[in-house]
């Protein structure tokens, strides 16, 4: 966050802009034939362990063992957040400790979520007659609950991994590579992508003005807080958590205390989000699964639970829409709708303050020689999200040009090669030599039309190749962030804190505007704007 | 992290010490301003976004 104490070189914030751009940048590489971030580990759904785990990249399968990749992603993990750490000017040594047991627990945890009884969407697959179809990003789940568990009964324990449970941070880094891979897809459906972008941006925009003005009322009449409680609770409850908390009490000068204590309720709250709300998007918004991500992002608080529930959402619709209606959705957009409206909410939240800031100068009580500046606007913004549309943007514009044409193509080759089955099968059936002759001659001009029409096609086809190279990669290191991200979460949650004398009135306020006010209001925005928005179906 | 850092007895002492204060004009003007808008632009965003940006 902007807002942390500076003890390092560098902010979480900043660190995670650079990380994420340090690694975009290796993944370039791919242009010049070589796969950077092949040797990253990919786990993939499994009923026999051996076929578990593997590199991500094809150029590394049969190189080196999926054991080996997942020692190597471990240690080239540590030692770059560890240098990270050190900018932060973070304990190393306590950070090794701990990393060690964050990526392990999270990494048991992500293999056993792949396993195919709870994982396959397709049982007859695995030769297996029943799967639980919660995708293999049921592992986030596991590590979510481990966390959990850790987090609140093994207080001692949690002690030993602190340094390395930074969920803020890894999932800033998640995002700032998300952004390329999503640059990607939106070059193959970029009509799509500008909608959900623009409603995106819409969505938020509503969730500030109405959550921001009905809780604030609510906080100050209903439940009497003061002015200087009400507009920092206002934001923690409405917008986007800590950080907005943090940011709306410095615009109107309140006592930092204040939006310290919201943003603890907002972090326990955030939680309890996160384990109900994609289940009930699974169960009530599965055949409006953009909706469902949107819904993630105006109603989860903080960022990495917002992204996780979004990560989740994903997951359980997709599977359950390919269980139940044969559909196939494309993974990551339901993703990029939580994505997208989450983003916008973190670069609007310094808009937000400065403005706060402002109308409380000019219109309802200004300190004694406060200034409002518009400085703050760039001092508030939050920097990772420049790493995920710089990311975006790039890999926009390199697969833009070529993604439609090999689509088209594609599309072109799979009707051709329906179309050579139906004459094979004509072939096979007949015994009339004419006819085996025309049959044989329809079969060659059609597999020349094919080799013909990638001929065509041949330099993008090369660079889409080098783009999912890259990408792949990319994507494969976004998960392990995502899924060390869900365990941090878990971890560094304490329940306890709900029970502690005092604090009562604030988690009253909090519970009944977020269950009785925001999930329901954000929903409905979501609908509003994404209905009938549906993701690239893949099948 | 920074919420760890405050103490319970703090955050009892800092909900029993708050003054009441009274609810001013200039507040119900800025509700009315913030909910008012957001249903104006609401209107007008999702003409914007069902004829500029269709969903499919």
């Amino acid at each position: 966050m902007a807002e942390k104490e500076k003890k390092g070189l560098l902010n979480e914030d900043w660190l995670a802009f650079w990380l994420a751009i340090l690694i975009v940048v290796v993944s370039l590489f791919s242009f010049v034939g070589i796969d950077p971030l092949g040797w990253v580990i990919k786990v993939s759904e499994w009923l026999s362990f051996d076929k578990a785990l593997a590199p991500v990249g094809k150029a590394y399968k049969g190189v080196i063992s999926g054991g080996f990749s997942l020692v190597l992603t471990y240690v080239i993990l540590t030692i770059i957040l560890a240098i990270g750490v050190s900018l932060l000017g973070g304990n190393v040594k306590r950070f090794i400790i701990g990393f060690f047991f964050v990526y392990w627990l999270s990494m048991i945890c992500w293999v056993i979520g792949h396993y195919a009884y709870l994982a396959s969407t397709d049982p007859a697959k695995h030769n297996i007659t029943w799967s639980l179809k919660l995708t293999g990003e049921g592992g986030y789940i596991l590590a979510l609950i481990l966390g959990l568990i850790i987090g609140n009964f093994f207080r001692g324990f949690v002690s030993y991994l602190e340094e390395a449970l930074k969920p803020e941070f890894y999932i800033k880094t998640a995002i700032g590579l998300m952004g390329a891979v999503l640059g990607l897809k939106s070059a193959s459906a970029f009509g799509l992508a500008s909608a959900v972008l623009f409603r995106g941006l819409c969505a938020i925009i509503e969730a500030y003005l109405i959550y921001w003005g009905l809780i604030y009322f609510i906080a100050r009449r209903w439940f009497k807080f003061s002015k200087e409680w009400a507009a920092p609770l206002a934001a923690g409850i409405s917008i986007c958590g800590v950080s907005a908390a943090i940011a709306a009490g410095g615009a109107i000068r309140a006592r930092p205390v204040v939006p310290i204590m919201v943003a603890s309720l907002v972090v326990i709250f955030a939680v309890v989000e996160l384990v109900i709300l994609p289940f009930l998007a699974r169960a009530f918004l599965w055949q409006e699964p953009m909706v469902a991500g949107a819904w993630m992002g105006l109603a989860v608080k903080t960022d990495g639970a917002a992204f996780a529930a979004g990560a989740i959402t994903d997951a359980l619709i997709r599977g359950k829409t390919e269980a139940l209606a044969g559909i196939k959705y494309e993974p990551g957009w339901i993703l990029m709708a939580t994505a997208t409206t989450k983003l916008f909410i973190d670069i609007f939240i310094s808009i937000w303050a400065f403005l706060l800031a402002y109308i409380w100068c000019a219109y309802i009580e200004c300190k004694p020689g406060e200034k409002v500046s518009a400085k703050e606007i760039w001092q508030r913004f939050p920097k990772f999200v420049l790493a995920y549309a710089l990311g975006f943007v790039v890999f926009l514009l390199i697969s833009a040009p070529h993604a439609p044409k090999v689509q088209a193509v594609d599309a072109k080759v799979k009707q051709i090669e329906a179309r050579i089955k139906i004459l094979e099968q004509q072939l096979n059936a007949t015994t009339d030599p004419s006819q085996i002759a025309k049959l044989t001659q329809q079969i060659s001009e059609q597999k020349a039309l094919i080799q013909t029409s990638k001929e065509e096609i041949k330099d993008s086809a090369k660079v889409i190749s080098q783009t999912k190279v890259a990408t792949s990669g990319l994507d494969a290191l976004r998960q392990i962030f995502f899924l060390i991200t869900f365990f941090a979460i878990g971890a560094v949650s304490n329940f306890r804190k709900l029970w502690a004398e005092g604090i009562g009135k604030l988690a009253i306020v909090y519970f009944v505007s977020l269950f009785g006010f925001i999930i329901w209001i954000g929903l409905l925005i979501s609908y509003i704007f994404f209905k009938g928005v549906k993701p690239p179906i893949i099948q | 992290m920074t919420n760890q850092e405050v103490k319970t007895e703090e955050i009892a002492r800092e909900i029993e010490t708050m003054q009441y204060e009274e609810w001013l004009p200039v507040e119900s003007k800025l509700v009315k301003w913030c909910v008012g808008l957001g249903i104006i632009l609401l209107i007008i965003l999702i003409w914007i976004s069902y004829t500029f940006f269709p969903a499919q």
